[in-house]
């Protein structure tokens, strides 16, 4: 969609918003419309904004990750994408990864590299230290899996995603709670 | 329990009773399985002293007190009645992260609550602060992508940076008012609240920090304060008491009401705004958060709602932390050099500081953590499993149970923080044994955490990096001490004065 064609609509559905303000009747019917065509503009927007960030659009790096249950997943990435973009993209079957869709906010995104691999990463943020701080089975080698991007220093790197340590207590409640 | 009982007959059949107790005693976690315990063994209050202490004795605005002594009586886990809802108290990290870590996909504050029964009785949408499930789901991440990536938080730098400009201008001109004084910071900072608030959802600016302030936002910012003094009341009260006491709840409801008017206000003429300037056929740049909420699927009535809830919450949150920090600095000279000359090492001459700047701060960031070790702002958030049982410590607590996260007793925990009453900052900046990271979370944790976090983060750090390269901050009268207050969230329980020094 070009630049011009998106101001036109953008200027329509304004337009059609304010005379839905006057005339309340026709509102519901405006308001759809108004979504439909912002949302459109929007996607746009995006890609855009997607690739550029992204650099390439060629999967052609590999990260393999080993699950709790000690299962290797492997996946292809993007130089670019963060692990837990990757994560997402290929549906990898982790419990409960990325549950602040890569807002900083938890920790669940947590991974552990090894030692050669820590130490090409980037730095880490005081923000990315803080939420480490509150991550279950916190290592010297951990760090968040969106913050991280492929690099092609890291391609074909092994990631582990921590395990939680057996809890019988909770299985006990589990239990209960099936009962 | 039957159950657990018989394995422990089972297996001590044969042994005397000093082995027992040694095995007991080894295998400590099996005991746990075998003694949980349930609601019933929880130890608390009664409901009649509980309700004694809070409407006879001040308690409503002693609540975060009332967590210590709750703590020091009963230990980290107890329950008490608070008006109809029965609440369980946790007030040790490990237990607080033990709940914080089973809230499920979609974690509920809680589903009793006087700000959602305000919202149906007026047929209003709920916003991010009261939604749940996937409707809540969807509001956070249309804007935690927007409220919470650092890279997204760093375009309203400049935004922020031009209320920051104006709130020393306010400084300055009310410390020529009375020579060097400003009184009562608080509220100058209640209108730097709103007005970066303000400028960060419609990227247009409402004038709170001019001379003279317009009559609405001085009204929206008593709302904000009426609303908050009069919700635990009106969660403790049982409905049936709003008729025959109908004061805190019709109080309560016109607050509300002059809020979500002052909001919609806003859009609606923002909105208006935009489509003139297109009808005109001039470029519209979007780079504020009721503009991105209009892009996605979000209704009208749903905007109105999360933009209203945006607005209040930045408001007596950045007041009271800039508040305390202020406070703090002016009462500890030495700290505020070394804050200064921190802030000066990195601006190298400039006035004003930028994201990366601050970034390159780790005292300021020490201060602002210890500020809200201090004084965290939410005193006490709560938790609601809505669909299992739990365990937390040695209890078993039963699905919906509302669970009380006692944040302003584990932050004043001496096991946790040395002189825990004391402002040290520096202790953040290199973490001993005892440090546990559940002790204090000021903006909580998990995908039910503050959504402004970074917002607020970068606020006060721009404000105060400007601040205190103006002035030098002292106290009016080094003998006023200033103690904390619950009004919903932890507000200055009096008026902090402060002399600006210019430097």
């Amino acid at each position: 969609m070009n630049m011009a064609r998106s101001v036109s609509i953008l200027r329509r559905t304004f337009m059609s918003r304010l005379h839905g303000a006057m005339c309340p009747k026709s509102n519901a019917a405006t308001q759809v419309l108004t979504r439909s065509y912002m949302r459109s503009f929007t996607t746009s927007a995006k890609c855009q904004d997607a690739k550029s960030n992204i650099g390439s659009s060629e999967e052609n790096l590999t990260v393999n990750f080993i699950n709790r249950n000690g299962e290797t997943l492997k996946a292809t990435a993007k130089e670019g994408e963060s692990l837990l973009e990757v994560v997402i993209r290929h549906h990898l079957n982790i419990d409960g990864f990325g549950a602040c869709e890569g807002t900083l906010a938890c920790s669940t995104c947590h991974l552990i590299f090894d030692q050669k691999a820590y130490d090409k990463l980037s730095s880490v943020t005081d923000e990315e230290m803080d939420m480490l701080d509150l991550a279950f089975g916190l290592s010297d080698t951990s760090r968040l899996g969106c913050q991280i991007c492929m690099t092609k220093a890291i391609d074909g790197i092994t990631v582990r995603v921590p395990t939680e340590v057996s809890d019988v207590r909770r299985d006990q409640v589990e239990k209960q709670n099936k009962q | 329990m039957a159950q657990s009982l018989k394995l422990v007959n089972r297996t001590s059949v044969f042994r005397n009773l000093t082995e027992m107790w040694a095995e007991y005693m080894r295998r400590n976690s099996e005991k746990v399985i075998k003694t949980h315990k349930c609601l019933a063994d929880i130890p608390g209050p009664s409901t009649v002293s509980f309700l004694t202490d809070i409407f006879c004795k001040r308690g409503l605005s002693r609540l975060h007190e009332l967590q210590l002594e709750g703590k020091a009586k009963y230990g980290p886990v107890w329950k008490a009645s608070f008006g109809p809802i029965l609440t369980v108290h946790v007030a040790d990290p490990s237990l607080i992260e033990q709940v914080l870590r089973q809230e499920g996909k979609h974690p509920i504050r809680s589903d009793l609550s006087s700000w959602k029964d305000y919202r149906q009785y007026r047929g209003h949408s709920y916003g991010l602060l009261t939604a749940e499930g996937e409707e809540w789901q969807q509001l956070r991440s249309i804007l935690g992508k927007h409220m919470l990536k650092p890279k997204e938080v760093e375009a309203y730098s400049d935004v922020l940076n031009d209320v920051v400009g104006d709130l020393v201008q306010k400084i300055k001109y009310q410390r020529r008012q009375s020579p060097h004084v400003v009184k009562d910071i608080a509220n100058e900072f209640y209108r730097f609240g709103l007005e970066g608030i303000s400028s960060i959802l419609f990227e247009s600016r409402i004038g709170c920090l001019e001379t003279t302030i317009p009559k609405e936002t001085e009204k929206f910012i008593q709302s904000i304060n009426i609303m908050f003094g009069k919700t635990l009341q009106t969660m403790a009260m049982p409905k049936f008491l709003h008729k025959i006491y109908p004061n805190p709840w019709r109080k309560f409801c016109e607050s509300w009401d002059y809020m979500f008017a002052f909001a919609k206000g806003h859009i609606d003429h923002r909105m208006a705004d935009i489509a003139e300037k297109l009808a005109r056929g001039e470029k519209v740049e979007g780079k504020y958060l009721t503009y991105y909420l209009a892009q996605e699927k979000v209704p009208m009535k749903s905007v109105y709602a999360n933009v209203t809830e945006l607005l209040l919450s930045g408001v007596d949150t950045i007041s009271s932390t800039l508040s305390w920090s202020l406070y703090e600095l002016a009462r500890h000279p030495k700290i505020q050099a070394s804050l200064n000359q921190e802030i000066q090492d990195v601006l190298e001459g400039r006035d004003i500081a930028t994201a990366a700047d601050v970034a390159k701060m780790p005292l300021m960031k020490a201060v602002v953590k210890e500020v809200l070790r201090l004084y965290p702002v939410i005193p006490g958030n709560a938790r609601v499993i809505s669909d299992k049982d739990i365990q937390v410590g040695e209890y078993i607590i039963p699905k919906k149970t509302l669970i009380t996260l006692c944040h302003y007793a584990t932050s004043r925990d001496e096991k946790y923080f040395s002189n825990p009453d004391e402002f040290k900052p520096e202790r953040w900046l290199k973490k001993d044994e005892s440090h546990h990271p559940y002790a204090s979370i000021p903006f909580g944790f998990g995908k039910r955490s503050c959504i402004g976090r970074r917002i607020a983060e970068l606020e006060v750090y721009l404000a105060l990096s400007r601040i205190l390269t103006h002035f030098e901050v002292r106290p009016e009268n080094p003998e006023c001490l200033v103690k904390p207050m619950t009004r919903t969230i932890l507000v200055p329980g009096k008026e902090i004065n402060l002399q600006f020094l210019e430097r």
